[in-house]
Parts: C-alpha cells; sequence; structure tokens
C-alpha cells in the first residue's frame, strides 16, 4: 500500500453565491507506488479539482482518498508542480529550489539541501544557481520548478498541466526530462493533461474522466515500448490508443 | 560588454547615442540660465515689477542675509524635520494598516467604505478640528501630513497586496506555508516595487502635507515665511522660500529614486 493514492467514491460541489456545482460524480480510481498516472477529459470537467482534493487543499464533499491506506493524508508526502514554473524573479535559482525548505524547516535540512544540489548537478542546473530566473530559458525554469518539488522529497508528485506554457519544441524535450527525472528518483505521479498524446507518452495509466460532472469513463492501463516520452510516440499501439481516447471525449461531447 | 568588431554603422549609432544625451542635457542647463537670465534682466529693465516679481539676484541677497542672520537653517530644518517626520510616521503606519486589513477579508471589507471616503475628503477641511485637538504647532502640522499621505499609502499597498498572482499562493500553500510565510516570502518581497512608488508619491505629498499645515498654524518653518512674507508684500521672502522648498523637494525625491533603482520594478 506504500505511496499508492486512491479515490473512493469521491463527490465534489464547488459552492457559488446562486449555485452549487457538481464537479466530481463518485471518482474512483487507484495510482499505484512508482506508477505514472495521467487524468483527461474535456476541459473543465475537474481534473485540476482532483489534484486540489489530493493535496489537501479543498476537502471533499463525500467519498475518501486515501495515500498509503490512510484516510488522513499526509500532505507532506505530496509535491505539486503548476502550469506556470511560479518562480519568484527576485530570488536566484537556487533560493527558488530551497524556498519549500525554507517554509518546512525540516529535522533534515542539511540532507535535503545536498539532495537538491545534487539534484541541480544531475540535471544540468548547478551553473546557473546563482542566475535569476529571468534569465533561463522556458524549459529550464520548468526543470527548476520540478526541483524545487523535489527537494522536499514528496512521493507523490502532482503535475498540472506542466508543460502547457511551453513551446511545441520545448514541451516534448522537457517532458522527456521530467518523465527521466521522476522514473530515476522513482516517484508516483498524477498528470493532468488536455494534451492526450502527452499523456499516452508518458503513462502507465490513463484515467478517462466525463463531463461534468465527471465520473471515471475509464482507465486504461499501458505498456508501450521505449525508454522516453517521445520514444513511445512510436510504438504502434500509439495511434490506437490516440484514436480509441479521442473518441471517447469526443462522444462525450455529442 | 565585449568590445570586440563592433561594425562601423554600430559606431555610428553609438556616437548619436551620446551626441543626444548631450544636446538634452545642454538644453536642460539652457532652459534654466535662459529662464534666470531673462527674469534678471526683465525685473532690472522694469518691464516686470520687482517688487511683484522679485528677481533672481534680490533672491540671492534675501538667501544671503537670511543665511547671516541664522533665520535660513532654522526656518527650513522646520519644515524639513515636520515633513520627514510626516512621511516617515505615515508610510509605517499606512504599510501596517494595509497588512491588518490584507491578513483579514471581512476587516477589509468592513473599512473599506471608510478609507474611500476619507480619501476622497479634502484634508484641510480637518485643520480646525486637528488644531483643537492636538494644539497648534509642529503636532498639529505633522498630523496634518500624516493625513494627507497616509490613506494613500494604505489604499496602494492592499491593492498590491492582493493583486499577488494567486497561483504563486497556492504553490506557498502546497508547501504549507502559514499566512505568516506567505506575507514574509512572498507578499512583502513581490510588492516592493509598489513600495518604492509609494514612497515616490509621499514624497510630494508629505511635502503639500507640512507646508499645508504651516499653513494653518506655525511660528517658523518655510509655509510660515511664504504666509508671512505675501501679508507683508515681502515677494523676496516668499520667493527665497519657494527656491528652498525646490531644492529639499528634489533632493528627498532623489534619495527615494536611488532606492528605487534598487528595489522598484525592472
Amino acid at each position: 500500500m506504500k505511496n499508492t493514492l486512491e479515490f473512493k467514491n469521491v463527490n465534489y460541489y464547488y459552492q457559488t453565491k446562486t449555485d452549487e456545482i457538481f464537479a466530481l460524480n463518485n471518482i474512483n480510481f487507484t495510482v499505484e507506488n512508482q506508477q505514472f498516472a495521467s487524468l483527461v477529459g474535456p476541459s473543465g470537467c475537474g481534473k485540476t479539482t482532483i489534484l486540489s482534493l489530493t493535496a489537501g487543499l479543498l476537502k471533499p464533499s463525500a467519498g475518501q482518498i486515501l495515500l498509503d491506506g490512510q484516510s488522513k493524508v499526509d500532505t507532506s508526502k505530496i509535491g505539486y508542480m503548476f502550469q506556470k514554473d511560479q518562480l519568484f524573479e527576485w530570488r536566484t535559482v537556487w533560493k527558488n529550489i530551497t524556498l519549500g525548505l525554507e517554509i518546512q524547516k525540516p529535522k533534515d535540512k542539511a540532507r535535503k539541501l545536498e539532495l537538491a544540489e545534487q539534484l541541480l548537478k544531475k540535471y544540468d542546473l548547478y551553473g546557473f544557481i546563482n542566475q535569476k530566473p529571468r534569465s533561463l530559458s522556458g524549459g529550464m525554469r520548468q526543470r527548476v520548478a520540478l526541483i524545487r518539488t523535489l527537494a522536499l522529497e514528496p512521493e507523490l508528485l502532482l503535475l498540472d498541466e506542466p508543460f502547457s506554457a511551453l513551446d511545441f519544441q520545448t514541451r516534448l524535450s522537457v517532458c522527456d526530462d521530467v518523465y527521466e527525472i521522476i522514473k530515476s528518483e522513482k516517484k508516483t505521479a498524477l498528470l493532468v493533461t488536455h494534451d492526450i498524446s502527452e499523456a499516452i507518452s508518458m503513462s502507465d495509466k490513463i484515467i478517462v474522466l466525463s463531463h461534468r460532472p465527471a465520473t471515471v469513463k475509464e482507465e486504461l492501463s499501458l505498456n508501450l515500448s521505449g525508454e522516453t516520452p517521445l520514444k513511445k510516440r512510436e510504438d504502434g499501439m500509439f495511434a490506437t490508443l490516440f484514436d480509441k481516447i479521442w473518441r471517447e471525449l469526443t462522444n462525450e461531447q455529442n | 560588454m565585449n568590445k570586440i568588431n563592433f561594425s562601423k554603422t554600430h559606431k555610428q549609432y553609438v556616437r548619436r547615442l551620446r551626441t543626444n544625451k548631450a544636446l538634452i542635457i545642454f538644453f536642460r542647463i539652457f532652459v534654466l540660465v535662459a529662464f534666470i537670465g531673462l527674469w534678471e534682466l526683465f525685473a532690472q529693465t522694469h518691464i516686470i515689477d520687482p517688487f511683484f516679481f522679485s528677481s533672481p539676484t534680490r533672491i540671492v541677497k534675501q538667501l544671503i542675509q537670511m543665511a547671516q542672520a541664522g533665520t535660513l537653517f532654522t526656518h527650513t530644518w522646520v519644515t524639513l524635520y515636520e515633513t520627514l517626520l510626516g512621511f516617515a510616521i505615515a508610510t509605517v503606519l499606512g504599510y501596517i494598516i494595509a497588512v491588518l486589513l490584507w491578513w483579514n477579508e471581512n476587516v477589509r471589507r468592513i473599512f473599506e467604505p471608510y478609507i474611500v471616503v476619507l480619501n476622497s475628503l479634502p484634508k484641510i477641511a480637518l485643520g480646525p478640528i486637528i488644531i483643537l485637538w492636538v494644539g497648534a504647532g509642529t503636532k498639529a502640522i505633522v498630523v496634518m501630513c500624516v493625513l494627507i499621505c497616509i490613506v494613500i499609502t494604505t489604499m496602494t499597498m492592499i491593492n498590491a497586496f492582493s493583486s499577488v498572482d494567486d497561483g504563486k499562493i497556492l504553490l506557498l500553500k502546497s508547501m504549507h506555508a502559514n499566512k505568516f510565510q506567505i506575507f514574509r516570502k512572498l507578499i512583502v518581497p513581490n510588492t516592493m516595487p509598489d513600495l518604492v512608488s509609494v514612497l515616490k508619491i509621499n514624497v510630494g505629498m508629505s511635502w503639500v502635507g507640512s507646508i499645508m499645515g504651516e499653513y494653518l498654524t506655525s511660528k517658523a518653518g518655510l509655509g510660515y515665511l511664504i504666509v508671512y512674507g505675501g501679508q507683508v508684500f515681502k515677494i523676496d521672502l516668499v520667493m527665497s522660500a519657494t527656491f528652498i522648498l525646490c531644492i529639499l523637494a528634489y533632493l528627498m525625491y532623489f534619495a527615494v529614486s536611488l532606492i528605487e533603482k534598487r528595489y522598484g520594478r525592472k
């Protein structure tokens, strides 16, 4: 059960002054330890809501969210990566990466700082630690954002369309980088994306959501050959899977 | 900066930039010299009446005379002291109030209409009340100065605080930051440029406050000299005091612009 995320019959309602929006309807899924799972679905269906619920930023209206089989989710095990890198322009790369450590002041801070340093070296960012984020490219910024998340040593990573602000070419290579980092650091990941091919190329599992109120339409287990997301796109099954998910999503709209 | 092998066009471009800059500086000085020169000339030839318009030489004479008597520094110091004190109190207090309002959304919403009213109220209208409450003199002048600066400080800062990117706040929340940490790590550094703009606004406003305060009630200060000079038709005195004011206001603005270079919006 270690590092496993489970959603059990989760419902969520958004409250507004004049309305009550039924966002999630009886959501059930599991993400296993070290699995890379993706949530795809029509825009506005509640994908990000699922991440916010997991991170404890929202509370479910009904149902249970379990991490390690515990209903009281230990949110310190969760790292959240956003659509925008959200780097602080007034801090250097190093100061950005250690932001979480500054806030949480963990007991093993020294060791975690060392880890952050290693990650920076490993992913070719060490030469930039004293620079301000504005001198980095979009792809580098996104990698810094990932390392900032990893520095806190989360077991489960929540990725909310972390590549959507990048241009297509950068996107493919950052995708590869991030995938490699997550796999080699042995993390569990839950990715939200509207890009079907991105989901297929990165995931071990794809959870297809319906229109609002979102239900789980389908859970697909994937096993494409290829070391990197880019290579996985060459697998013969890629097009078939793309078609299948595409149809699921477009049927939805009619 | 590498200085290798720039093309001829680049050299020409740089030269053009330099020439342009030199021209601007030249004409800046020229305007000032021409203004002073023409003023003096017209006064000497009585095209304008120096009794009403004074003249540069009369101002210089007046200043020297006051400097010898020692009154120049006394009056200047009084006004400078009031202005700096009012400026400092208003900025610090205004900032603290903005923080309190940011801290609690409901508190902000409760006080919002009152702040708007206070902002649109001409503070000079409160003059008599201030004098009655804190007494005539320096205290009343500083209070006037504070009143003029503080509302705009609070309003600008609370707007700046609330316009900080929600995504960045969410990031800190996902790291389990508490409200104080969000304030210290994100809100304060992110709104530094806004604080600098507030300082710049307050430089101007605090002079307005202290001079207005001196118009209301004072026994010394540059505002006092201006009112007194006007009443007894000593235009040289009025002009001299105004001249000192110009210089002080500029120096204060210059000091803030140094801060701006360090912390302002890039």
